[in-house]
């Protein structure tokens, strides 16, 4: 019995000691087990860089616009957005001190994105501002895609991204009144408001620049992101998506955005 | 349609053998990328002036990982398309889809392809003994964990003349073999298809026969209808087989229902299929399997064993040492009274657990699938533990003794049976504490009582109550046992104020349990509410109206349980001071991260499961497990069921578990899991990791160079 007894406290010392010694000793440890990214610049845009070795994109045909305009249009627009990549990108969300902005481009019949946006979502409500994400929708997998991507600017016109997204995880897009209306409900939007974005001049130049902004990428698919200044297509994992977004926090500002 | 599927594949497979060797293979060059490989392959070398038939195929050799779909592919996806503008002397083509087979990727349900296939594709060229001019602009959707949408340009120019390709008949004789047959001819027949709950779901029976070997089923109901996973059931002789499809989203309006059934190698499809609004009821309710008798007994005896082990643990120990304290007091009574008392302890300790058993019954009956030490996500529960602890352990230090009412106590020595009461709750108690402690054991005999019929739900929770309850039979058969305890003297006073600190332990543990299920806040109000019961009932005891005081503790007693409902929960944050970089549990990302070749470790814990703690401490965080976890080809995933969540729950029982710890592996070589016991040992937990991965681990210190 005191055998016993001696050999229960040792273990309720052993694990009280290990407790306290997580709790309040070693969290430093974990980062040793990191390890750290090989860069390598992209050609184009310049300024951008991405992980050696990292993901399984490459020898893809880069991906060329949308079948939307005609191509000397879309080339004129791809022109134009060259000069302007941060803003196209990140919009007013780069140049912050401390704030890592994240474009995520998307797809509805990607099964990938649908995951990467819920935990991007995630992500940039825990970072307490710290990660700013600007959405994109790159709608290259058929006319449904198309619509649901229209549907989903229109609702981040209200702020609404996200809920769109969640609303869309097991139900495909549908662009029929009655179902219009339960969806405008369900995420908290008005409803007219939705349906006349979805067909604005405004949300279609959205869809064109994203468009063109993967042309200068040279996105392979869906889902694509751009961490800071580095681009990522391909399987990162949570732990090394925060990685990477420390990594680019540490780096600072984005030279090519200022 | 049956009939020409089989004269197609037969006509193929003859000219085929009788052919003579091809000159040149009629395919057209090759269309490669990193994610498949693609060809437009003809059975005939050349256009055969009798025939204006062509037997033609799109060959698609998909690399590892990569998907292609069905031409409904589930709920996200694309079906291949091909335009055969610019082609000379075609006059149709029809493009046919070979039977698809499910996918599950991130939660999500799809039909496709993988690895390899073939779609057969019958050309009708227009002038029969001209050559013709094939070019095909090919849309193929392939998904990994990116979805590239790859369109190219496949041409195949096959001139006037004879000859078949022996290698291209073969390769689309196979998978034109894989194409449903059509309903009308094959030997299932579809009994009835009904929506069920609302048009919530589809409910559909079918009858096979020769038997069913691994069906599965692929509804179409027009292209914004997306399923949910089928459960299938199958009549005991597996000739009737059932299933309920969910509907997680409609089209409008409706088009036509379509089923394809696979089975094996086989497929059959049913089109433009009536809909009817009485569902089949289902072969069977899923009713646990029956237990073969030598199986009951070897679970009973683990379960008593679990419950005679459960006594040495840290949570039971104080209240088998106060019982044994209150036995060297009564050592000087008389045997009967020992006998009787401890047999009254053991029947509380019984009651207890037949207490449990019904309300598991009750449970089980309406539908809730109970988990083992999930009374500890309750807050009430915790402060009723706490507040008890305390009290006892206020009176072991000497504060104030506890004691019947003085009436009761009359009342029951005139009875002859003074403190049996007491010996009773002294018994409950003891099993009401057993309860965190899950030891290995335990959990092994839970799941399957939880899973079994309500005489094994019985037997184990009595097994168990008798395993706790052994040590104060065996005094109520030895009453000289006692006898054999050394004489009350001051020692004693020790011994109370050493089983006073470990009640107090235990109620330390579960205020910090209490902080972490709910928020440290109510942890605080509760201690304070604690400290106030002990101080009133102290002040009442020295100042002569006990019972007067007893009363001034019950307002305070209360605050404490009114406490949980005013007090918000504190957010859970993530512990970041972990030495493992566990990700967030996410069901559907395991299946995603072992499609990558990587390993997952799963570990479901809790704050309250004191295992769980045991084997994070003495297992994970040490080498050599720490070091595998730390290599970039394994996944520590972590579920954190400190409070209660029904995702958690729900994976627990789809792993037959009902109690944790519970850790699993998975991997290339094991996708459905290789779950480990709940005690981990260094080697099961590296040999886990090696098996699932087919191969020896690699360190990330070794993939860096």
């Amino acid at each position: 019995m005191a055998q016993s007894r001696r050999g229960i406290l040792t273990l309720g010392l052993v694990l009280a000691g290990g407790y306290a010694g997580l709790k309040f000793g070693v969290p430093a440890v974990s980062n040793l087990f990191a390890e750290d990214f090989d860069f390598e610049p992209i050609g184009k845009p310049a300024g951008f860089r991405k992980i050696t070795g990292g993901g399984s994109t490459a020898g893809f045909d880069p991906f060329f616009g949308l079948d939307d305009g005609s191509d000397a249009a879309m080339q004129a627009l791809v022109a134009d957005v060259e000069q302007r990549v941060c803003d196209a990108l990140y919009g007013d969300l780069s140049g912050v001190a401390d704030v890592v902005p994240l474009a995520s481009f998307s797809d509805y019949n990607c099964p990938f994105c649908r995951v990467l946006t819920q935990r991007l979502a995630k992500m940039e409500a825990a970072a307490n501002g710290r990660l700013r994400i600007a959405w994109h929708e790159l709608p290259l997998l058929g006319e449904a895609s198309m619509t649901a991507a229209k549907g989903a600017l229109a609702a981040k016109r209200q702020g609404a991204y996200v809920q769109f997204h969640e609303r869309l995880m097991r139900a495909p897009f549908q662009t029929t009144p009655e179902y219009l209306a339960v969806l405008a409900e369900d995420i908290g939007v008005n409803e007219s408001q939705l349906v006349a974005d979805m067909e604005s001049e405004e949300v279609r130049r959205e869809l064109q620049e994203s468009s063109a902004l993967a042309e200068i990428f040279g996105f392979i698919g869906t889902p694509a992101l751009v961490v800071g200044r580095t681009v990522v297509q391909g399987e990162i994992g949570e732990k090394g998506l925060n990685r990477l977004i420390e990594q680019e926090r540490a780096d600072g500002p984005i030279e090519a955005c200022t | 349609m049956n009939f020409v599927k089989h004269l197609l594949a037969w006509s193929v497979l003859c000219v085929a053998v009788s052919g003579v060797l091809p000159v040149k293979a009629a395919q057209s060059t090759s269309y490669n990328s990193p994610a498949l490989a693609a060809r437009l392959v003809t059975v005939e070398d050349g256009i055969h002036p009798g025939s204006r038939t062509v037997s033609a195929g799109l060959s698609l050799t998909l690399e590892d990982g990569w998907k292609t779909y069905w031409r409904s592919p589930g709920e996200v996806g694309l079906p291949p398309k091909i335009d055969w503008t610019g082609s000379q002397n075609l006059l149709s083509a029809e493009f046919q889809w070979p039977a698809p087979t499910r996918f599950r990727a991130f939660g999500i349900e799809n039909f496709g392809y993988e690895k390899a296939v073939t779609f057969p594709i019958q050309l009708i060229v227009q002038d029969p003994g001209s050559a013709l001019n094939l070019k095909a602009r090919v849309s193929v959707l392939v998904c990994s964990d990116v979805c590239v949408p790859l369109n190219f340009d496949l041409a195949l120019s096959l001139p006037p003349g004879t000859g078949i390709d022996q290698q291209s008949a073969e390769e689309v004789a196979f998978w034109v073999a894989r194409i449903p047959s059509d309903g009308s001819a094959a030997d299932i027949e579809l009994r009835s298809a009904a929506y069920a709950d609302g048009q919530s779901a589809l409910v559909v029976e079918a009858a096979h026969p020769s038997g069913w070997q691994d069906p599965d089923i692929f509804p179409e109901l027009g292209k914004n209808t997306a399923f949910g996973a089928p459960d299938i059931r199958f009549s005991p002789d597996k000739k009737l087989l059932w299933a309920r499809l969910p509907i997680l989203a409609r089209s409008e309006p409706p088009t036509p229902l379509s089923i394809t059934f696979t089975d094996g190698k086989s497929a059959t499809t049913f089109s433009e299929i009536g809909i009817g609004s009485v569902p089949a009821d289902p072969p069977f309710a899923l009713v646990p399997p029956e237990r073969a008798l030598s199986m009951v007994a070897w679970i009973a005896l683990l379960a008593f064993g679990g419950g005679l082990i459960l006594n040495a643990m840290p949570c039971v120990l104080p209240v088998l040492s106060i019982k044994l304290t209150s036995a060297m007091k009564m050592a000087q009574g008389s045997q009967r009274r020992i006998r009787f008392g401890f047999l009254a302890t053991a029947l509380g300790t019984l009651t207890f657990m037949w207490v449990l058993a019904a309300i598991v019954l009750a449970l089980q009956s309406l539908g809730y699938a109970v988990g083992w030490g999930t009374q500890f996500q309750n807050p009430f529960f915790l402060i009723f533990l706490i507040l008890l602890l305390g009290l006892f352990a206020a009176a072991l230090f000497g504060i104030f003794e506890i004691t019947l009412p003085a009436g009761l106590t009359t009342r029951l020595a005139g009875l002859g049976r003074e403190g049996y009461v007491g010996d009773f709750a002294t018994g409950a108690f003891a099993a009401i504490l057993a309860t965190p402690c899950s030891a290995p054991l335990l959990g092994t005999a839970i799941a399957f009582a939880l899973t079994g019929s309500s005489v094994d739900v019985f037997l184990i929770f009595t097994a168990m109550g008798v395993g706790l309850a052994f040590p104060y039979f065996l005094v109520a058969a030895q009453p000289g046992l006692v006898a054999a305890l050394p004489q009350p003297g001051r020692w004693m006073i020790v011994v109370k104020i050493g089983l006073g600190l470990l009640l107090l332990a235990t109620a330390l543990w579960l205020f910090w349990v209490l902080s972490a299920v709910s928020s440290s806040e109510l942890a605080w109000w509760v201690a304070i509410s604690l400290i106030g019961t002990i101080l009133v009932i102290a002040a009442g005891r020295w100042r002569g109206s006990l019972n007067r005081a007893s009363f001034l503790a019950i307002p305070i007693v209360a605050v404490a349980f009114v406490m949980p409902i005013l007090i918000a929960e504190d957010d859970r944050a993530a512990a970041q001071d972990d030495l493992i970089e566990w990700i967030t549990f996410e069901r559907a990302e395991i299946a995603r991260h072992v499609s990558q070749g990587h390993a997952v470790f799963v570990d479901v814990t809790a704050d309250w499961c004191l295992t769980c703690k045991a084997n994070k401490t003495l297992v994970l965080e040490r080498a050599p497990v720490l070091d595998a976890l730390a290599s970039p080809t394994i996944i520590a995933m972590q579920a954190d069921w400190t409070r209660p969540d029904t995702r958690i729950q729900d994976y627990l029982e789809a792993n037959g578990r009902y109690g944790i710890p519970f850790n699993i592996v998975y991997g290339p070589s094991a996708p459905e899991g290789l779950p480990l016991s709940e005690v981990l040992t260094p080697g099961a937990v590296i040999e886990a990791f090696e098996t699932a991965l087919g191969g020896p681990i690699e360190m990330s210190q070794i993939s860096e160079d």
